[in-house]
């Protein structure tokens, strides 16, 4: 097997369609759709239960590969990693059950893989950095909105699942911030490249714009600062995610 | 443990993608139990070596078998010669570790012999439905069973001192209920006609057109946003094809993209379009032929 593997090589039973996140974004906006499901209807919430079904399960396979593409990583990391591989697993029944309870199916929503590519980096740094910190701390933003939601509209099953699952964000945004520091020790240009990845991923892919800092009722996705906060943010990197917001593209 | 992580991502099935899924954690915690048995023994804590170069080929044998449409070969090496080698083996350890001064050693073993029996339980289940997806596949699984036993007879087992036979069945099966919270219940199917709605009809007749390779028929079905590039993946078809099946629809709002699988005598294809509704009736928007024979 490579170290590591061509990201063309994600294996998908047939029933999942893909399609290129610009490809899909642009045929909504087309139809005066938002780029990114608002949960303004039902089928809008299925496609956000979706998208996130399909991103744990590439998150999965992310971790599995971390385990694999990295034998000489100290083995604490490996540890964290497998550790990850189990949680996203149980991510993706969660939300099997998620989209089963919306009367939804696998398949019904086209699946961007965005979050598989950024886990086929190669340094093990980039890789937590951009998935781990990025990518994780932007779905414990989503999760905490979507329990909010949830809440709103009186579906204890979403709001518990979701909050579950949230825990267990926070734990591997916490994980990326311990090996971010860990595998980056003494190597300040391996970091650097490392944190630029992190922040690149922060700027592209923010939900629309709708990312922003304030609470609940006022912004669409509010900025999850407490859950940051405990996966090892510092005030100073929340800052600069909150002024990214404020330039960031359509994706 | 590394081997399943790397598999994941080259599984399809989303069954045994989440079987691999569940287990990579437990073999890590087997691996670093020992690791931290090790310095109590007096030896470097987390540092291991293969029983020799057999030992590394066969293993290395285990992971060529990277292909998609090779999961059962993957769980085959696995979950019918791996794990229950490697039960075998702590069995067969534990069965003459002293219970006055090696408990340390004991209860490891006792966890990882539970553990490695209840996997390879899911494991022969996950198999059955794959089997049952492909009846020939389970010839397919004996063989390369047989091949993976050989090479690691070769090496005498993982440790290169284990007698025959490598594996052996569990003293005591493992409880139904214990393996269950090891499988998780493969997604159902959907209601293709449902998911159509009223490009039902309009789909029946495409996939009739592109059967018999009408394909100018099928070109005039694009809309007129669909851009030049639309007309060279048709191109790429290489039909008559036999069976023209709808094996995905997902939906973008309005529009439907539909993936179809087109079997012929030159091979499978894959087709996907989207369709947007018009005035003038359902229309082509985007085509990609996402997989060909090669
Ligand atoms: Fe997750
Ligand atoms: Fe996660």
């Amino acid at each position: 097997m490579d170290r590591p593997i061509a990201y063309d090589k994600l294996a998908r039973e047939d029933r999942f369609v893909r399609m290129r996140t610009r490809d899909v974004a642009n045929a909504k906006i087309e139809q005066g759709m938002p780029p990114f499901p608002d949960l303004s209807s039902e089928a809008s919430m299925r496609d956000r239960i979706h998208g996130i079904l399909v991103g744990e399960m590439q998150a999965m396979e992310g971790a599995g590969r971390s385990v694999y593409d990295f034998p000489d990583a100290p083995w604490e990391f490996t540890l964290d990693m497998a550790r990850q591989v189990w949680d996203e697993s149980r991510h993706v029944e969660t939300y099997l059950g998620l989209l089963d309870h919306l009367g939804g199916y696998v398949g019904e929503f086209p699946e961007t893989t965005l979050l598989w590519r950024c886990a086929c980096a190669e340094d093990a740094a980039a890789r937590v950095a951009g998935v781990n910190r990025g990518l994780e701390g932007l779905a414990c933003d989503v999760f905490n909105q979507l329990i909010h939601i949830a809440r709103k509209m009186g579906d204890p099953v979403i709001e518990r699942s979701v909050d579950y699952v949230l825990a267990d964000e926070i734990t591997h945004v916490r994980m990326g911030s311990r090996w971010l520091n860990e595998l980056t020790r003494g190597d300040a240009e391996r970091r650097r490249r490392a944190i630029e990845f992190q922040d690149s991923i922060d700027e592209r892919f923010n939900l629309g714009g709708q990312r922003q800092d304030g609470h609940h009722e006022v912004v669409p996705i509010s900025i999850a600062k407490d859950a940051r906060r405990l996966a090892g943010f510092t005030d100073e990197e929340i800052e600069r995610l909150v002024k990214s917001t404020q330039r960031s593209q359509v994706y | 443990m590394r081997i399943l992580g790397g598999w994941i991502a080259l599984t399809p099935e989303v069954d045994a993608k989440l079987l691999f899924g569940r287990h990579v954690w437990d073999c890590a915690q087997h691996a670093d139990l020992w690791g931290k048995r090790l310095p109590e023994l007096r030896a470097a804590a987390q540092v291991s070596e293969p029983g020799g170069p057999a030992v590394v080929a066969a293993f290395d044998l285990i992971e060529t078998a990277e292909r998609p449409e090779q999961t059962v070969e993957r769980v085959t090496a696995i979950y019918r010669v791996v794990k229950p080698h490697l039960a075998t083996v702590y069995e067969r350890h534990l069965a003459v570790a002293n219970p006055v001064y090696e408990p340390p050693t004991r209860r490891i073993l006792l966890r990882c012999i539970e553990e490695e029996r209840r996997h390879a339980a899911a494991g022969a289940l996950v198999l059955e439905r794959l089997f049952a997806r492909d009846r020939a596949s389970a010839d397919r699984a004996r063989l390369w069973e047989r091949k993976l036993l050989d090479a690691l007879g070769a090496a005498r087992g993982v440790t290169g001192d284990v007698e025959l036979p490598l594996v052996a069945e569990p003293a005591t099966p493992p409880e139904r209920a214990s393996v269950a919270q090891d499988l998780v219940t493969p997604p159902s199917g959907f209601d293709v006609e449902a998911a159509l709605g009223d490009l039902a009809a309009p789909l029946a007749a495409h996939r009739a057109a592109l059967a018999r390779g009408e394909l100018a028929a099928v070109r005039g079905e694009l809309g007129g946003e669909a851009p030049p590039e639309a007309v060279v993946e048709y191109a790429r078809l290489v039909p008559p094809f036999e069976r023209v099946e709808v094996v995905g629809v997902a939906r973008i709002g309005r529009q439907r993209v539909v993936k179809l699988a087109l079997a012929g005598p030159r091979g499978r294809q894959v087709l996907q379009e989207r369709w947007t509704p018009t005035e003038a009736g359902w229309r082509i928007v985007t085509v990609e032929v996402t997989d060909s024979t090669s």
